[in-house]
């Protein structure tokens, strides 16, 4: 508290932001908070018979963690998530950028074209992705038809189908985050830049690349984290071969039974993703996630 | 939560009531119509995989009975189990899983005990399909559907004579074989060709054969639970591990393929329904099984869902072409169930079909 | 500034077109004659004559709207009163607060739908639509939530302020400048969330009770089974009534426009 003398006014307001937090306090208290520290609890527990949990404390779990099978799903999923982050960068920001520089009909058009896919469910354009890349599939006879190849490649369930179906997943996030920083952007500074003198890349480099930092960064996030998770991009398209963490902790969960493992996972992907988030913050000097699609 | 158990009461005192009511009748049919009223207008929480029964089973169940059907779905038996476990056996009326989980659900007493005097169709069961490792006294269960997982494969496109599990391993099969993705029936066959039990305990030899799996990796092109079949009829492999109702749907689209029963050994699985020990409506339950024992509704589902029938008295029913892949020998019964083991060698198994899948990419 | 040289133009048409392939190829094969969705057998409507005979589906589709409206309507009204508190605020509570509410986007829905399973059985609520709701309505807060706080973060008090000096009542404020400034942050979040509670399986299938079957949950199951060209049909006719509705409104909004 400001050790300041509290006015009449203030006081009211207070009180009524106290009233306007209210709800969202208590949600997250209740359905988010208390769920996360039962999920923490049952990490520490062991294991029961058949289902459940016995009350036994124990740190075996997360032991288990640093066997090397689990070890090197976590850096393999790690290694994908950069892969892929890194790519949709590539591809998504100059998108974003471009996006922005439209005129405000062709901004509006773009938007649409945008959440248009977002409505359909990811299962079933992921079937799409399914249809181009198998053998005889749409691909493979376009090239046959080009004669560029012979015979059907083997391009689906590989580490390359399950990337692109990642950067697929996650590009318009990436996207609509540039797009909403390069949005706000004063373009009168590039151009100021450029007056006095600096060159093409150096007018980017310090003006405009610097200004939309924050929606980059937030971009990766939306990007960055879910790519770890998602199992079934890595089940559809990997052919079950590319073990994520997600995947381990699904089975975990199902076939395994073994909930408090499954929940040891879940903390320690969590703690990775709260550090990744820590430091976009430390960079981008900001606590709000930018543009999430403002 | 008291409100509910008053509740849970008074539908005890009221079952009770019914059912010294119906004990004391003696004309079975006049019962069974008052059976059907009484049920008239209630709900029906049925809940299995997708695709169980062909929709006209359903629609005719809540012609007859005037009981409305509400048909959800698990992923997964753990998810099934799971959810039995936090409404301790509630929320659900009649439920169909695999062999193995059903000997969970009895551990852990969420099923009810069977009346089979309500049951006026129980005799129609195929006694092969009964006394199983799960109910060997068929306390609880009503067996639906069995099968046994084989190779199937497109000689086209494989240059060798496949004859048993073993030859899938054979290197002129590289990328070109697919697997389903249950781990402990692949763990399995791998234990199979190595002269083993599906069920062992022994942690050395499911060492082995994770070592003895990985050498799989490069044959294989794809792992998939799901309409695996798919992948041998679209020609993406030449050789692939599936499930009975897959090497079904395989054979019927493509004449040209071969079926292998491998060599090694056969596995054997069945499915089965029961009752939750809570189940809101268990009297619908008692009419929906008994429904489904009817010859000429069981003959429709099991066409439909491609397993073998575990009605004796609906194969009459069974159409001439589909007969040779519903209604089978004997023998079926002989090939190994996989059954729960213990928790260290199931984490093996785990283990090792995690580190299968990472050499295979 | 305009765009002047051809290259962008030419960069976003060929990643849009690309983002559209798996759609254009879900409509195509949703006439297609043949079970296996990837082969082609000839052209066939029977899919679509089953899909509307299909009452299980229509049923599940119905279940969705419900769910996901009634989410979206929870998720804008604590989103949007959440980040309006801490608008003149900020202690180290509500930081923390506005932490935890993003972590439903960071934790793997498999282990949240399983954890959301076991609270709900421990708070005694009956699954289904409630349960649906309340689980659906913790990862759409956070999309209305930060939306909304950033579009706040960016907006000149000094509006306000003066329409406050010049004796206008706070609801007068709050419904003639702050709502109105809000607004397109409140309809993204919303129709992002829309977009998420309509597509989630994972956890909706943990939380739904034996009476309420979601459309996607249909959807993954019968993937799993293999009626797929059924469901492309689906996924057509969802998409041309979405794409209807879309150009609709900004039809619409253009002749508001031009009057």
């Amino acid at each position: 508290m400001p050790n300041k003398k509290k006015t009449k006014k203030e006081a009211a307001a207070q009180k009524k932001s106290n009233a306007l937090l209210l709800p969202l306090y208590l949600f997250t208290i209740i359905f988010v908070f208390a769920p996360l520290v039962y999920m923490i609890i049952l990490s520490f527990l062991q294991k029961a018979e058949i289902w459940g949990v016995k009350n036994v404390f124990t740190l075996e779990n997360y032991r288990r963690i640093l066997e090397p099978l689990y070890l090197g799903t976590f850096t393999e999923s790690l290694k994908l998530a950069f892969l892929s982050t890194a790519a949709i960068i590539l591809i998504g920001y100059p998108y974003g950028y471009f996006m922005a520089r439209m005129s405000e009909r062709w901004k509006k058009r773009m938007m649409m074209l945008l959440m248009i896919p977002f409505w359909t469910s990811a299962l079933i354009r992921l079937n799409g992705w399914i249809i181009v890349f198998r053998s005889n599939g749409v691909l493979d006879k376009l090239l046959m038809g080009l004669h560029l190849t012979d015979k059907p490649l083997k391009l689906l369930y590989s580490y390359e189908a399950v990337l692109v179906g990642m950067i697929y997943a996650l590009l318009p996030f990436m996207i609509l985050s540039v797009y909403s920083s390069a949005e706000k952007m004063d373009w009168s500074l590039v151009e100021a830049a450029r007056d006095l003198g600096a060159g093409r890349v150096k007018a980017f480099v310090s003006v405009t690349l610097k200004m939309t930092l924050p929606g980059l960064l937030s971009g990766v996030i939306l990007t960055f984290i879910p790519s770890m998770g998602l199992f079934f991009i890595a089940d559809l398209l990997g052919g079950n071969k590319v073990v994520l963490v997600g995947n381990v902790i699904q089975e975990q969960l199902t076939k395994g039974r073994n909930l408090p493992f499954a929940a040891a996972l879940s903390v320690v992907l969590m703690v990775l993703t709260s550090l990744i988030i820590a430091f976009y913050r430390r960079v981008a000097h900001t606590k709000e996630l930018e543009g999430m699609f403002v | 939560m008291k409100n509910r158990k008053w509740i849970q009461k008074m539908l005890t005192l009221a079952l009770a009531g019914t059912m010294l009511a119906g004990c004391g009748s003696t004309d079975n049919a006049a019962n069974a119509e008052g059976e059907a009223n009484k049920l008239e207008g209630t709900e029906f929480n049925l809940f299995t995989w997708d695709g169980m029964f062909p929709q006209e089973v359903l629609d005719g169940f809540e012609e007859k009975t005037g009981v409305k059907i509400n048909y959800s779905n698990f992923d997964y038996d753990e998810d099934m189990l799971a959810k039995l476990e936090e409404t301790k056996g509630g929320d659900y009326d009649f439920v169909i899983a695999d062999d193995y989980i059903l000997e969970m659900i009895k551990e852990e007493n969420l099923y009810q005990a069977l009346d089979t005097s309500k049951i006026k169709n129980w005799g129609n069961i195929n006694p092969l399909y009964q006394g199983q490792f799960y109910d060997p006294e068929d306390e609880f269960t009503v067996p639906y559907g069995a099968g046994i997982p084989l190779i199937v494969y497109d000689p086209a496109l494989v240059d060798i004579e496949i004859k048993g599990y073993g030859d899938l391993w054979d290197p002129s099969l590289e990328d070109n074989v697919a697997l389903i993705a249950n781990y402990r029936v692949i763990d399995g066959i791998t234990l199979k060709t190595m002269g083993e039990s599906f069920n062992t305990n022994d942690l050395d030899v499911i060492k082995a054969a994770g070592e003895k799996l990985k050498e799989l990796a490069p044959n294989v092109r794809v792992i998939n639970d799901n309409n695996t079949q798919d992948f041998l009829i679209t020609g993406e492999v030449g050789a692939a591990f599936l499930y009975t109702s897959q090497v079904y749907e395989a054979l019927s689209a493509r004449d040209d393929l071969e079926v292998v029963y491998p060599e090694e050994g056969l596995g054997f699985g069945i499915m089965a329904g029961f009752i939750p020990s809570d189940a809101p409506n268990a009297d619908a339950a008692y009419a929906f099984i008994d429904y489904l024992l009817e010859p000429e509704i069981s003959a429709k589902c099991f066409e439909y869902i491609g397993y073998y029938c575990t009605t004796k008295a609906a194969e009459d029913y069974i159409s001439e072409e589909m007969k040779p892949f519903l209604v089978v020998p004997d023998t079926v019964t002989e090939g190994e169930s996989i059954q729960n083991i213990s928790d260290e060698a199931e984490q093996l198994h785990s283990e090792i079909w995690n580190e299968f899948k990472n050499a295979c990419d | 500034m305009k765009i002047k040289s051809k290259f962008p133009w030419i960069y976003i048409g060929i990643i849009t077109v690309l983002t559209y392939v798996p759609i254009v190829l879900t409509v195509v094969y949703s006439f297609n004659e043949s079970k296996i969705t990837s082969v082609w057998e000839g052209f066939s409507l029977k899919w679509y004559e089953q899909l509307f005979q299909d009452s299980d589906l229509a049923e599940a589709l119905r279940n969705s709207l419900i769910l996901a409206f009634c989410s979206c309507l929870m998720a804008v009204l604590i989103g949007t009163t959440g980040a309006l508190g801490m608008r003149s605020r900020k202690t180290k509570t509500s930081d923390v607060i506005a932490y935890l509410s993003l972590l439903p986007l960071m934790i793997p829905e498999i282990i949240l739908g399983m954890v959301y399973m076991a609270a709900f059985s421990f708070l005694q609520l009956p699954f289904g639509m409630l349960t649906l709701v309340i689980a659906h309505t913790t990862f759409c807060v956070p999309y209305v939530f930060t939306t909304v706080r950033a579009r706040l973060a960016g907006m000149d008090k000094s509006v306000e302020e003066a329409a406050r000096d010049l004796g206008a009542s706070d609801f007068r404020v709050f419904w003639d400048i702050t709502l109105p400034a809000i607004m397109p942050a409140i309809l993204s979040g919303v129709l992002l969330s829309f977009a998420m509670s309509f597509d989630d399986v994972v956890i909706s299938i943990f939380v739904t009770g034996p009476t309420v079957n979601t459309l996607p949950i249909k959807i993954y199951t019968r993937m799993k089974t293999g009626v797929t060209p059924e469901i492309n049909a689906l996924a057509t006719v969802l998409l041309a009534v979405t794409t209807g509705i879309i150009l609709l409104s900004s039809l619409v909004g253009r002749r508001n426009k031009n009057k």
